[in-house]
């Protein structure tokens, strides 16, 4: 191996060289889009790692599958049928509504609301990076997904696929800081805008006015502005409000609804319109 | 070592480093696990500084910054800063102790969260200094392992 500086050259000068290069990268990725293949070849060849990587929750499911006790197994059984009939019956009752719904808009000659199929996916690798909120998932091109794409988890909103390859496709997740998504509250209809923090137990509602009729507690849902995300899916609830002296708009808090780092089992939504690609992820 | 023979113990170490730098966790962790990747790049710098120096470790750091997703030229940057001061030092580490050079690890990673919290700042990205001491305490103790790793392989690849 050939020595990567020579001697010649001074320290201070090399890393001027490198601090260049370093800018010069930085300017190409934000500003172009010039260096993306450099993402999906390192993606490629970084995918057979996460099967590695994998090794310790799947011996974690593994455990629970085998090692767990009958009783134990017969007693989540019974739970989870509980809790299927108590799903059935709050499905039968949401179908009652969307076909109300449905004969509404008709009457008022307003757009059909279209049911989102969904494929179940698993999450197969996490940014290492505390700052870059993503998630590799094990479904791609070949299974029809798209940039763009609604994730969903058992809670709510996950994110949106950003790449997607052969076989496996990354999402951003909504906690991410350049992931901005246009949710409303579930109890008045009040619009805003839910930003990323960087912390997966937090994000912010930007540019909210102290008149605002949004308290703590409110639910906040998806309003489907925007076209990417579909309208009603649960994104988060609030958590603090705070008016800082001389501002003119008020902090609010939200706590994420969806398990963003806690879910491997996760939904791809397939919406009606894939078209649709404006806006979410400045 | 012959400089031909040492591709193989970079590589392994490195792949090794993007392994562990993988592996999936929740919450709070995420913010104390060590950064293998650099680990290891210092190692290295301190082990063969004649070898390796500023440009290998910017190599390392553009290898973070697609597999980690950070933007290209982030770690660039960290990495390079990292190696310079590791490559500067270098002479004077061998004599230390892993005590000492779990301190100057401590202090590096200090270091590069700072160039980090800067770089962020330019891209108007929230900045969050609070776990870094955390970070370089976790870094500390992990390094002994990542240094007894490296000579390892730089002996049986001799």
């Amino acid at each position: 191996m050939k020595n990567v500086f020579a001697k010649s050259s001074s320290p201070l000068r090399k890393m001027f060289l490198v601090s260049l290069v370093a800018f010069g990268l930085m300017f190409l990725d934000n500003g172009t889009s010039w260096l993306s293949s450099i993402y999906r070849v390192a993606d490629n060849l970084v995918r057979p790692l996460y099967w590695i990587t994998n090794i310790p929750s799947r011996v974690q499911e593994w455990g629970q599958l085998n090692v767990t006790s009958r009783t134990i197994i017969e007693q989540e059984n019974t739970r989870l049928k509980q809790e299927s009939l108590i799903h059935r019956g709050q499905l039968q009752r949401m179908s009652e509504l969307a076909a109300e719904n449905m004969r509404l808009r008709q009457l008022l000659n307003a757009t059909e609301l279209l049911m989102d199929s969904v494929l179940v996916t698993d999450v197969i690798g996490v940014s290492p990076s505390p700052y870059s909120h993503t998630v590799t998932i094990d479904r791609g091109l070949d299974d029809g997904v798209y940039v763009g794409q609604p994730l969903l988890d058992a809670d709510g909103l996950m994110g949106q696929i950003i790449s997607v390859y052969g076989g496996h496709s990354v999402a951003m997740l909504i906690t991410d800081s350049s992931h901005a998504l246009p949710v409303q509250v579930l109890r008045n209809g009040v619009r805003s805008i839910v930003e990323g923090t960087s912390d997966y137990n937090r994000m912010r509602l930007r540019y909210v006015s102290p008149t605002a009729d949004i308290v703590i507690g409110d639910q906040l849902v998806s309003s489907g502005l925007g076209g990417r995300f579909p309208a009603g899916y649960p994104v988060g609830t609030v958590s603090t409000i705070e008016q800082g002296l001389g501002e003119t708009f008020v902090d609010v808090e939200v706590d994420p609804s969806a398990q963003l780092d806690r879910s491997r089992h996760l939904l791809l939504v397939f919406t009606s319109d894939t078209s649709a690609i404006d806006g979410s992820a400045r | 070592m012959n400089p031909s023979n040492m591709s193989s113990p970079v590589i392994i170490s490195l792949i090794v480093a993007i392994i562990f730098q993988l592996i999936p966790v929740s919450g709070d962790w995420i913010l104390w696990r060590p950064n293998f990747l650099m680990l290891v790049t210092v190692a290295w710098i301190l082990y063969k500084p004649a070898y390796f120096g500023i440009g290998f470790a910017a190599f390392v750091g553009l290898l973070a910054d697609t597999v980690f997703r950070t933007g290209l030229g982030h770690y660039v940057l960290v990495f390079a800063a990292c190696g310079a001061i590791a490559n500067l030092l270098s002479r004077w580490l061998t004599y230390f102790s892993y005590f000492h050079r779990a301190v100057l690890i401590f202090i590096l990673v200090m270091f590069t969260g700072l160039v980090e919290a800067a770089l962020f700042s330019i891209r108007n990205m929230p900045v969050d200094f609070a776990h870094v001491p955390v970070l370089g305490l976790t870094s500390a103790i992990v390094w002994v392992l990542v240094d007894k790793f490296v000579a390892i392989l730089n002996s049986t690849y001799r």
